[in-house]
C-alpha cells in the first residue's frame, strides 16, 4: 500500500522542530529512522498531515560519554550504537539489544530515540532503558524535561510525549562497577521481531546479589521492570536455584499478549526461561563472585 | 556413490544459466516493470468483513477525486467481466470484485484506476460502504454443521464435495491384519508466498476490439480462452505476452481475478491499466492457499511390519471458493502408497466451503500432504510395533525389478529403485554416530533427534487429474501437451522459442542443453525467447514439476524435424543418402568420411536453406525451423466406474530426507544440525539447477514444518498479512543441505528424465517432523500437527509431563 | 485529502546526477524504479520486511521503501544497475551466475546489495557471518545455500578490497564518542 498525504518539512535544528511540532500537534509526526513509522504509514494505519524530518538536523546522533553517563543522541542509529566502542564497553546489553533489532538496513537507518519513542511492547531498548534507570530528554515549545524510563513507557505505542515533544537525547546512568549485564531474546526465527526478551544487569558481592535490574519485552503492554523478582534477589547468593526462583517471580509480574506468534501461555512460560538464562550470563559476567 | 549421467555431452552438466545475466543485472521485466504511454494504475477495496452482505455502496466522491478516471464496483464491472474461470463441475460462481455479498476478508469490492496507485488508493478511501455482516465459518467443522450459515446460498450445504475412493480390497485387508495404526494428523494452511506477487497490465483498444495482457500468469497458451471468456471477448482477441515471472508455487496458474480487474479498467477507461498486487493483497486473496486438513488417518499392518492397507479420511477447508476443486486431494492419489507395496487403500474427500480465501494449488498441490500423512503412519508402526523405522521401510519397499509398477488407484510408477536411494543415504548419513551422539547429549540435558522419511515426488501432470473425481465431467480434458518452435537461421544461428513462461525454474538452460545434445552444439550458441498467445502453440507450462520433461520432449522432436530436413539437404549436396549422414560437433558428415570438404556445417546447410532455393531438392520449400508439440509420453484415461484411475502421474520420482535437529525444550525453538537428501528424478539435466530446486524446496518445507501458517481470527479476519506474522524462513533459518543423486532413468520420457522442481517441499516435513518428534521421545510426545512452533513444543512437553485428563 | 505540492530532490544514482519533482510521500523505490526508470529494484512487500527493495543511500543499505524520495535529497543511492560497470559483471553478480545463486531473480538485486555491504564492512566473513548479514533478505526459490556459496565466492576473489576503493562514502561517521571526565 502506499501512504496518505503530507506536508513535508527537513528541519536543519531543534528549534525548528519545536515550532513547528507546537504548529501542528497532534497532525504532524516526527520522522526517525522511519523504520516504523513509514511501514505503519505505508500500510495507511497512521495518516500524519505534517511529517517532521529530524534526519538532516546535526549533532543530534552523538554518543558521548560524559561524567560516567552514556548519553545517546536521539538520532543516534542502531548500527552506530550496537557497534560503538563506548558502548560495547560500559553497556554490553544495551549493544546486544540493538544488535538484535530488524536486520543489517533496519538498523542502518533505526534510530535509538525513534525505537523508545515508537513504544513497541516487543522492542528491544525500552526494556534495556528500564533496567537502566534511563532518562529521556523531550523537548517542546516549553523547554526540555526529563522524563524517567519508567515514567515513560504507558501503553501500547503510546508514551509520555506529549504530541509537540520530541525526544533529543537519552541518558543513560553508567553501571556500578563490576556489574554484569546481558540482553536475551527469542524470535520465532534465527533473526527478526523477538517474541520475548530481557535485559538483566547483575552486581555481586562476596558470591551475594548486591544490586540487580530485570526489564523485560514483549510481556505486557509495555516493557517493563520485573521489581518483585529483584527484590527477591538482593542478598541472595549467585547460583542456579537462586536465578530459577526469580524467574518464577518475575513470571507471575508479566502480563503479555496473544498474537498470531505466539499465545500469552508461551510468553509467560519463556518470561521465566529468559530471566533464569539472562541473570545467569550476566552474573557471570560480573566481578566479585569470589569472596 | 553418487551416479549421475555420463553417457551425454551436455545433458548432466553443471552449466550457468542463460536465463541468468538479464536476471543479476535487473534488466529482466517483471509484470510490475511494464510501463505503456498513459498507463494508469489500478488499486483494490477490499472487505474488512468475513461474510457480508453490501446494502449499499456509494463511490461518487471517490470518482470526483482529481486523477481517477473509474471506479468499478461489482454491479458497475457486471457490464465489462464475467465470473472468472471455475474448473470445477459445482456451480460456485466467483467474481473479481463482488457483488451483493463477500465471502472473506479481504475480498475486492470496489476497484479504481488513476495516475498513481497513490491517488487510486486515496479514491478508495472515499467509498461508501453500507454492511450487513453475517456470521462467518471459519472453521471447517463449524461449516459442516448443517445449519452453519452458508457460505453460497445457491448449494444446499458448505459441503461442496464428499466422495470416498477404495481401490482393491479395503476391507479384507484391514480385517486380516494383526494391527491397525491409528492417528488423526492436521496439515496447516499456508500460501505460496512468491517474492513477486501476482498482476496484470491489460491495454483494450476499442476500434480493434483487441485485448492485450502483460500479467505473470501461467496458462498462456493453456487456458487462456477460459480468461478471454471472463473478459467477454472472442478468444482470439485476447493476446497474452508472457512475463518473466519472480516465483509462482502454483500460484499464478490462473490469475482470473487480477486480469479482470485489469481488463475491466481498460474498457471503462480507454487507456492501458495496470493491477499489481501488493503483499497485503497478495496474502489476503491471492487464492494460493495450500491445503488445510484434518486426516482420520490408518495404517493396517501385520506383527512382521507388512504395510497391507490404508485408509485415509480427510475434511479439507476449501475458503469461500473452489476453483481448482479438489485437486489438491486427487492428486494425491497417484501416490497415496508412497514407495511402499500396499495393495489396497481407501480415500475420503470431504470439502468444505468456509469464509477464507481459497485453496488453489502450492508446491506439492497436495501429494506434499499424502507423504506427511503416509510417513507419520509409518513412524507411529516403527513405534507401536517396536520396530527400526529404517528397515520397516526397506522392508515394504517395491522393488526395483517390479516396474513399471501400477499402485492400487491405477496411477503407474515408472521406474525407481527405492533401496539404493536409502542405501545412499544411510551411508552418508551416519546414523550410528548420531544416535550415539543423542545418547550422550540427553544425559547433558541436550535434546537431539534424527528423523529419516522414504516418499514419492510424482511429476508430469496429465490433465485427467483435474476432473477424474466426477463421473460426469464436463470436458473431461486429456491434453497437457509442451511446444516449442525451433528456428536455424541462414548463419547457423539458433533460436528456439517457448509458449510458457519463466517462473523461476529455468527453460532456456534445459531448452539449451537439449538442443545442443540433439545438434551437437555448443548451448551458448542457442538464444531462447517466449512467445504470446496470438503466436502460440499448445503449452501448459510450468506446474506439477512438468517442464524439463516436457521441454525435453519438445526440443528433441523439433530438432529431429529440423535434423531431418538438414540431413535431406546435407545428403542432396553431398550425393549420399541422408542414412549415411551424421551430426557431430556442429557439422553434417558422411559417415565414416572425416574430411571436412565432405562435410557441411549447420552455418553452411542454413545458408542453403535460406539463400539457395536452386540447390535445394526439388519440391523442399526454403527455410529451416521445426515446430513439435510434445504430448504427454504416458497417459491412460480412468475406467467409466472410477476404480481404476488411469496412469496420471507415472514419471514418478523419490527421495530420501534425513534431517537432525535439536529442540531447546525450554524455549521451544528447533535448530538444524545436518540435512541431507537424496533425490532420484531419472536423468538429470543440469545437477546444480536440481540441487537448487531442492534447497529452495526444503526451505518452504521448513517453512510449512516450523513457521508458516495462515490464520484467521474467530471472525474471520486474516491474522496473517504481512511477512511479520507469515513467516518466511530465512537465511539463519535454513542449513546446508547436503545433496546425493541416484538415477534411475524413466522408460517414458526422452532421456530418461523426470521433473524434481517439487520433492524439496514435498518429502522434507515428514523428515522434519520425525526428527523434532524423535527428539522429545523421551517426553512421550507424539506430533500430529504442524508448524511445530516453539508454543506447541513446550506446551506438548508440560502435557506429557502433567498428562491432561 | 491534502495535495501537497511537488519538491525537487537532487540525488544521485549510480553515478549520475539528476532533478526529479516529487510528492513528499512518494516512495523512494518508487521515484527509482518509475521516475528514473530503474526498474531493477524490485517490490516484494512495501512493509519493510522482505528486502527486495534494498538499494545503497551513502553507502548503506537502506530499505528503499521505508524512506521518502525526499529524504534522498543531495544523497548518492546505488542500485542494482550501477553493479556492473562498463558491460563487465560486478564481482558478486559474477559469483552469483556461477554459484546459481538464484532463480526467479525477483530478490537478487536486494541481496546483491546487502552482500556489497557486507563485504565493504568484513571482506572474509564466515558462513554464518553471511547468513545473518543476509538475514533481512528473504528468498522463496533458493533456500540460500548458493547464495551463501556466491558471496563467499566473490570474498575469496578480493572482492571486499575492491570494493572498499568504490566511491560510495563508507566513512560516514554516524557517532562520534567524546571521552568526558571520570569517564
Amino acid at each position: 500500500m502506499k501512504p496518505t498525504s503530507f506536508k513535508y518539512f527537513a528541519v536543519r535544528s531543534v528549534e525548528e522542530t519545536v515550532e513547528l511540532l507546537a504548529e501542528h500537534g497532534d497532525e504532524a509526526r516526527v520522522l526517525a529512522g522511519g523504520q516504523s513509522l513509514v511501514q505503519e504509514m505505508n500500510a495507511r494505519r497512521v495518516r500524519p498531515r505534517v511529517l517532521v524530518d529530524l534526519n538532516p538536523v546535526s549533532g543530534l546522533n552523538l554518543v558521548n560519554a560524559e561524567n560516567g553517563l552514556l548519553v545517546l543522541g536521539a538520532m543516534a542509529r542502531t548500527a552506530a550504537v550496537e557497534s560503538d566502542p563506548a558502548v560495547v564497553l560500559r553497556l554490553p546489553a544495551l549493544a546486544e539489544a540493538a544488535s538484535r533489532v530488524g536486520h543489517v538496513a533496519v538498523r542502518n537507518r533505526g534510530t535509538v530515540g525513534g525505537n523508545v519513542a515508537h513504544a513497541d511492547p516487543a522492542a528491544n531498548l525500552p526494556p534495556v532503558m528500564l533496567a537502566l534507570d534511563a532518562t529521556f530528554t523531550a523537548r517542546s515549545e516549553s523547554g526540555e524535561r526529563e522524563i524517567p524510563a519508567a515514567d515513560f513507557f504507558r501503553g501500547p505505542y503510546l508514551t509520555a510525549l506529549e504530541p509537540e515533544e520530541f525526544l533529543t537525547e537519552l541518558r543513560l546512568p553508567g553501571l556500578p562497577a563490576g556489574a554484569g549485564s546481558a540482553f536475551l531474546e527469542v524470535s520465532r526465527r534465527g533473526r527478526g521481531w523477538g517474541i520475548g526478551g530481557v535485559a538483566a544487569i547483575v552486581s555481586l558481592s562476596g558470591g551475594e546479589v548486591s544490586d540487580v535490574r530485570i526489564g523485560l519485552s514483549g510481556m505486557g503492554p509495555t516493557a517493563l521492570r520485573a521489581r518483585e523478582a529483584e527484590n527477591v534477589l538482593r542478598g541472595e547468593s549467585a547460583s542456579d536455584e537462586t536465578w530459577s526462583e526469580a524467574a518464577e517471580v518475575a513470571v507471575r509480574e508479566v502480563d503479555p499478549p496473544n498474537d498470531a506468534n505466539a499465545s500469552a501461555g508461551y510468553r509467560r512460560h519463556l518470561a521465566g526461561v529468559l530471566v533464569r538464562r539472562a541473570l545467569a550470563v550476566a552474573a557471570a559476567r560480573a566481578e566479585g563472585s569470589q569472596a | 556413490m553418487d551416479t549421475v549421467s555420463r553417457e551425454y555431452r551436455w545433458i548432466g552438466k553443471d552449466l550457468k544459466r542463460p536465463e541468468d545475466p538479464a536476471l543479476i543485472t535487473g534488466k529482466v521485466n517483471y509484470t510490475n516493470d511494464v510501463s505503456l504511454p498513459g498507463m494508469l494504475h489500478a488499486a483494490v477495496l477490499r472487505s474488512p468483513h468475513a461474510h457480508a452482505r453490501i446494502r449499499s455502496i456509494d463511490a461518487t466522491a471517490a470518482r470526483e477525486l482529481p486523477g481517477v478516471y473509474a471506479v468499478l464496483t461489482g454491479e458497475d464491472a457486471l457490464e465489462f467481466i464475467d465470473p472468472v474461470p471455475c474448473f470445477a463441475a459445482e456451480a460456485v460462481e466467483e467474481r473479481a470484485i463482488a457483488v451483493g455479498k463477500v465471502r472473506y476478508a479481504g475480498e475486492a469490492v470496489a476497484v479504481a484506476a488513476a495516475d498513481s496507485r497513490y491517488i487510486a488508493e486515496d479514491a478508495l478511501d472515499l467509498v461508501e460502504i453500507e454492511w450487513e455482516p453475517l456470521e462467518p465459518v471459519v472453521d471447517a467443522e463449524a461449516a459442516m454443521d448443517p445449519d452453519a450459515p452458508l457460505v453460497h446460498e445457491n448449494l444446499d450445504s458448505n459441503v461442496v464435495y464428499d466422495q470416498t475412493f477404495a481401490f482393491g480390497d479395503v476391507e479384507g485387508d484391514f480385517a486380516r491384519s494383526d494391527r491397525v495404526i491409528r492417528r488423526r494428523l492436521r496439515w496447516p494452511r499456508a500460501t505460496a508466498a512468491p517474492m513477486e506477487t501476482s498482476g496484470a497490465v491489460c491495454r483494450y483498444d476499442e476500434a480493434s476490439g483487441r485485448m492485450d495482457v502483460w500479467s505473470n500468469t501461467n496458462f498462456l497458451n493453456f487456458v487462456a480462452w477460459t480468461i478471454a471468456g471472463t473478459l467477454k471477448m472472442p478468444p482470439h482477441k485476447v493476446n497474452f505476452h508472457p512475463m518473466h515471472t519472480g516465483g509462482s508455487f502454483g500460484s499464478k496458474h490462473v490469475l482470473g481475478k487480477q486480469i479482470a480487474i485489469a481488463g475491466a479498467l481498460s474498457k471503462a477507461t480507454g487507456r492501458s491499466v495496470k493491477f499489481m498486487e501488493d503483499r497485503a493483497d497478495n496474502l489476503t486473496a491471492n487464492d494460493s492457499q495450500g491445503p488445510e486438513r484434518l486426516y482420520d488417518a490408518e495404517l493396517a499392518v501385520t506383527d512382521e511390519g507388512e504395510f497391507l492397507s490404508v485408509r485415509l479420511d480427510a475434511v479439507d477447508d476449501y475458503g469461500a471458493y473452489f476453483m481448482f476443486a479438489i485437486t489438491g486431494n486427487t492428486n494425491l492419489m497417484a501416490q497415496i502408497t508412497g514407495p511402499y507395496t500396499i495393495g489396497s487403500c481407501e480415500t475420503g474427500i470431504k470439502a468444505v466451503l468456509t469464509n477464507k480465501n481459497q485453496q488453489t494449488v502450492f508446491r506439492g498441490a497436495g501429494s506434499d500432504v499424502g507423504n506427511w500423512v503416509l510417513e507419520r503412519l509409518v513412524d507411529a508402526a516403527a513405534d507401536e510395533l517396536g520396530m527400526d523405522g529404517v528397515e520397516l521401510r526397506r522392508r515394504n519397499f517395491i522393488q526395483p525389478d517390479e516396474f513399471p509398477y501400477k499402485i492400487p488407484t491405477g496411477n503407474v510408477y515408472d521406474s525407481g529403485d527405492y533401496p539404493a536411494v536409502l542405501d545412499l543415504a544411510l551411508e552418508h548419513a551416519d546414523l550410528d554416530h548420531w544416535r550415539r551422539e543423542q545418547e550422550r547429549l540427553r544425559a547433558e540435558g541436550r535434546y537431539i533427534g534424527i528423523g529419516l522419511a522414504t516418499a514419492q515426488q510424482r511429476s508430469t501432470f496429465s490433465s485427467t487429474e483435474f476432473w477424474f473425481h466426477n463421473p460426469a465431467p464436463a470436458t473431461g480434458l486429456t491434453t497437457s501437451p509442451e511446444s516449442v518452435r525451433l528456428a536455424i537461421g541462414p548463419t547457423g544461428g539458433i533460436n528456439v522459442t517457448t509458449f510458457s513462461p519463466f517462473w523461476g525454474n529455468s527453460p532456456e538452460t534445459v531448452i539449451s542443453q537439449v538442443v545442443a545434445e540433439e545438434l551437437g552444439v555448443d548451448p551458448s550458441e542457442v538464444s531462447v525467447d517466449y512467445d504470446s498467445t496470438a503466436h502460440g502453440l499448445p503449452s501448459a507450462g510450468p506446474g506439477g514439476s512438468r517442464m524439463t520433461v516436457m521441454l525435453s520432449g519438445a526440443v528433441r522432436g523439433a530438432a529431429t524435424k529440423v535434423k531431418k530436413k538438414m540431413f535431406d539437404i546435407a545428403a542432396h549436396l553431398l550425393e549420399a543418402s541422408p542414412d549415411d549422414l551424421e551430426l557431430r560437433d556442429g557439422r553434417v558428415w558422411v559417415k565414416g568420411v572425416p574430411m571436412e570438404d565432405r562435410s557441411l556445417s549447420i552455418a553452411d546447410i542454413g545458408m542453403k536453406a535460406y539463400w539457395h532455393k536452386l540447390d535445394l531438392p526439388e519440391n523442399m520449400e526454403s527455410g529451416l525451423e521445426g515446430s513439435f508439440t510434445y504430448d504427454h509420453p504416458y497417459t491412460s484415461m480412468p475406467s467409466d466406474d472410477r476404480k481404476d484411475l488411469g496412469a496420471f502421474y507415472p514419471i514418478m520420482g523419490h527421495a530420501c530426507h534425513v534431517s537432525i535437529v535439536e529442540v531447546d525444550v525450554e524455549t521451544g525453538r528447533v535448530t538444524f544440525l545436518k540435512y541431507l537428501a537424496v533425490h532420484d528424478v531419472g536423468t538429470v539435466v543440469n545437477p546444480r539447477s536440481l540441487q537448487g530446486q531442492i534447497r529452495g524446496g526444503i526451505a518452504q518445507g521448513i517453512g510449512i514444518t516450523l513457521y508458516e501458517e495462515v490464520r484467521y481470527g474467530p471472525d474471520g479476519g486474516n491474522m496473517t498479512a504481512s511477512f511479520d506474522e507469515y513467516l518466511l524462513p530465512g537465511a539463519p533459518d535454513v542449513p546446508n543441505i547436503e545433496i546425493h543423486h541416484h538415477e534411475t532413468p524413466s522408460p517414458f520420457t526422452e532421456y530418461g528424465v523426470k521433473g524434481g522442481g517439487e520433492g524439496g517441499r514435498m518429502v522434507s516435513p515428514p523428515a522434519i517432523t520425525r526428527a523434532v518428534e524423535d527428539a522429545l521421545a523421551p517426553f512421550g510426545v507424539t506430533i500430529g500437527e504442524m508448524p511445530i512452533t516453539p508454543d506447541k513444543v513446550t506446551s506438548w512437553i508440560r502435557e506429557a509431563r502433567e498428562p491432561v485428563e | 485529502m491534502i495535495q501537497e505540492d511537488f519538491l525537487t530532490v537532487r540525488v544521485t544514482v549510480n553515478g549520475v546526477a539528476h532533478r526529479i519533482g516529487v510528492e513528499p510521500r512518494r516512495l523512494l523505490s518508487d521515484a527509482l524504479r518509475e521516475d528514473l526508470g530503474l526498474t531493477g529494484t524490485n517490490l516484494g512487500c512495501e512493509q519493510g520486511v522482505c528486502g527486495s527493495c534494498t538499494v545503497l543511500v551513502d553507502g548503506k543499505s537502506v530499505r528503499s521503501c521505508l524512506m521518502f524520495a525526499v529524504q534522498a535529497d543531495g544523497a548518492e543511492v546505488t542500485t542494482v544497475e550501477g553493479l556492473a560497470r562498463d558491460g563487465e559483471l560486478h564481482p558478486l553478480q559474477a559469483a552469483f551466475w556461477e554459484k546459481q545463486a538464484l532463480q526467479c531473480g525477483f530478490c537478487t538485486p536486494g541481496f546483491l546489495i546487502t552482500a556489497v555491504e557486507l563485504l565493504r564492512r568484513n571482506p572474509d566473513p564466515s558462513e554464518a557471518e553471511i547468513r545473518d548479514a543476509i538475514a533481512g533478505n528473504t528468498c522463496r526459490c533458493t533456500g540460500y545455500e548458493h547464495i551463501v556459496d556466491a558471496v563467499k565466492m566473490a570474498a575469496e576473489g578480493g572482492v571486499g578490497e575492491r570494493i572498499g576503493t568504490e566511491t560510495a562514502s563508507d566513512t560516514d561517521i554516524e557517532s562520534e564518542v567524546i571521552a568526558g571526565e571520570g569517564s
